[in-house]
């Protein structure tokens, strides 16, 4: 290239001229040994607006902003050209209305056949769009690196890593040179790549344009830890796939969270549903408070093995200490008592009020064969002569007490 | 297997239609040969219980009772328990029981009359 431009500075009226007036990418630019402009072309004044007959024997230095010519960049680049035979340099350039480019330049010096400087090709290239999409570029990858509570990692289709931030390295403990080249599949359990799920999350997310999941990941020290994981697929503009990009939370610390409050709340269940055992053979579930359905399965639960362990023959729900019965709390009642009959085991409702008794009636819930009582007392009274009745030889006198 | 004046049967392992209808016939002879009085179906074997079992074992009472004698359904587990409820199987006239011997008792009680016992399904 540089010794084409040497031809057409040497020979303006050849069809090279023709040519380099083709190239619009590039303003090449002849010099003489004393740095002024001698030859122009087409590509250089539209880099640079000048047009030849205007910038002609002009210092190289007009194209440069007004400090960098004050502080002898021009002289350096060309001396520098003149040296090395060749400079590359990048910097901005100054067109002829004042405003600047970001341009790609290089200096070739021309010798003579004495092997002596007799003028430069100076070629630049306007590098400003690409400057800029550098600059966001990397603006974008700083910000993704200084994420550090979030992994976010580029992987390509193949699988492999191509980016890695600081979020990643603090989570997984793997430095950038470690992971980027490896295989995304190392952070998977064993169980997990062999059940080809990180296929399925790459086809999935590839279909879907995102994919969203839960699972366990691996650490470098071999731990695992419990991650919420976004995978998003990159295209280029032709819809191409070109990898994918993961962006991953550590959830452990919160899954252990969801678990203590999940203990917590079944301790305190198992606490709202006392199963007592009043005498050989009966049960009293005192109820307290309101009966949801989580409430009435696990007390349903809950009574029913403490009828198989203390073998149960009677079974005494109190409900003085409900508030209100509504239809649900009576379909919870009535499976536990028909669950207990399963086993064998007699029901008596006790602790009945005025006001309980009017609302079940009224509300046409039908309790069947179930005995009730208002006080606990009567109730345990005929519990203990059914006891009596079933297990006795006797003849179940005063069951009816 | 015979305990006292009753007939033990115990369910266990897969009941699939060939087993069911073999220990339909085994049950039915063995009460017409022995002259049981009673038939105690322990099902404490039994971890799982679906609708096919719970109408086998509706059955198997019926069949007890045309031969004259009483049923009882021994030994339901507390999950069994909860699934039957949840198929809305109720046995309401069905004497069960935690435990063999108990069932005895039990069958005992109906046999002497509902004079002198209470059975549990009794309306108050």
């Amino acid at each position: 290239m540089a010794d084409d431009a040497v031809a057409v500075v040497e020979d303006p009226d050849s069809r090279y001229r023709q040519i380099m007036d083709a190239i619009t990418d590039y303003a090449v630019i002849g010099l003489d040994a004393a740095s002024a402009v001698r030859s122009w072309h087409a590509g250089a004044e539209q880099l640079t607006q000048y047009p030849a007959e205007e910038i002609t024997g002009r210092s190289v230095a007009v194209f440069y902003p007004a400090e960098d010519a004050a502080r002898g960049l021009p002289e350096t680049d060309l001396r520098a050209g003149a040296a090395a035979g060749r400079h590359e340099t990048t910097g901005w350039l100054v067109r002829r209305d004042g405003t600047q480019f970001w341009a790609s330049v290089v200096f070739t010096a021309v010798r003579d056949r004495a092997g002596k400087v007799n003028g430069y090709v100076m070629t630049a290239r306007d590098l400003t769009r690409w400057r800029e999409q550098e600059l966001t570029l990397r603006s974008v990858e700083q910000m993704v690196d200084s994420i550090a509570d979030f992994e976010v990692f580029r992987f390509g289709p193949d699988g492999r890593v191509r980016s890695w931030n600081q979020g990643a390295q603090r989570l997984t403990g793997y430095t950038p040179d470690e992971v980027i080249g490896q295989h995304v599949s190392m952070f998977y359990t064993e169980e997990d790549v062999r059940a080809g799920l990180l296929e399925r999350e790459m086809t999935a997310a590839a279909r879907d344009g995102s994919l969203e999941g839960e699972g366990w990941r691996l650490r470098k020290d071999g731990t695992r830890f419990w991650a919420n994981v976004v995978l998003s697929p990159i295209r280029d503009d032709q819809g191409e796939l070109t990898g994918y990009v993961k962006v991953a939370r550590d959830l452990t610390e919160r899954r252990e969270q969801d678990r203590l409050v999940r203990q917590q709340r079944d301790e305190i269940l198992e606490l709202s549903t006392p199963v007592i055992q009043v005498w050989d053979r009966v049960l009293i579930l005192p109820l307290i408070g309101t009966l949801d359905s989580g409430r009435a399965a696990r007390l349903t639960e809950s009574l029913l093995h403490r009828i198989a362990a203390d073998q149960a023959e009677v079974v005494i729900l109190d409900i003085s200490g409900v508030p209100s019965i509504d239809t649900g709390v009576a379909q919870h009642l009535l499976e536990t008592v028909a669950a207990a009959r399963l086993m064998g085991t007699v029901s008596i409702l006790s602790g009945v009020r005025p006001d309980t008794a009017q609302s079940i009636v009224h509300l046409g819930i039908e309790l069947g064969s179930l005995r009730s009582r208002t006080s606990l007392k009567d109730a345990l009274q005929l519990a203990l002569g059914l006891v009596e009745a079933r297990s006795g030889a006797g003849n179940g006198a005063g069951a009816r007490a | 297997m015979r305990m006292g004046p009753d007939l033990l049967v115990t369910l266990q392992g897969d009941l699939d239609d060939l087993t069911v209808e073999s220990i339909e016939r085994q049950v039915t002879s063995e009460i017409a040969r022995t002259g049981a009085h009673g038939a105690l179906i322990d099902v404490s074997s039994l971890d799982v219980v679906d609708s096919f079992v719970a109408r086998v074992l509706a059955r198997l009472v019926r069949m007890v009772r045309l031969l004259g004698a009483d049923a009882a359904i021994v030994g339901i587990r507390p999950a069994v328990a909860i699934t039957l409820v949840e198929l809305g199987v109720s046995m309401a006239d069905v004497t069960t029981a935690l435990n063999a011997e108990q069932g005895m008792t039990r069958l005992r009680r109906l046999r002497a009359g509902t004079s002198a016992g209470i059975r549990h399904d009794d309306p108050q």
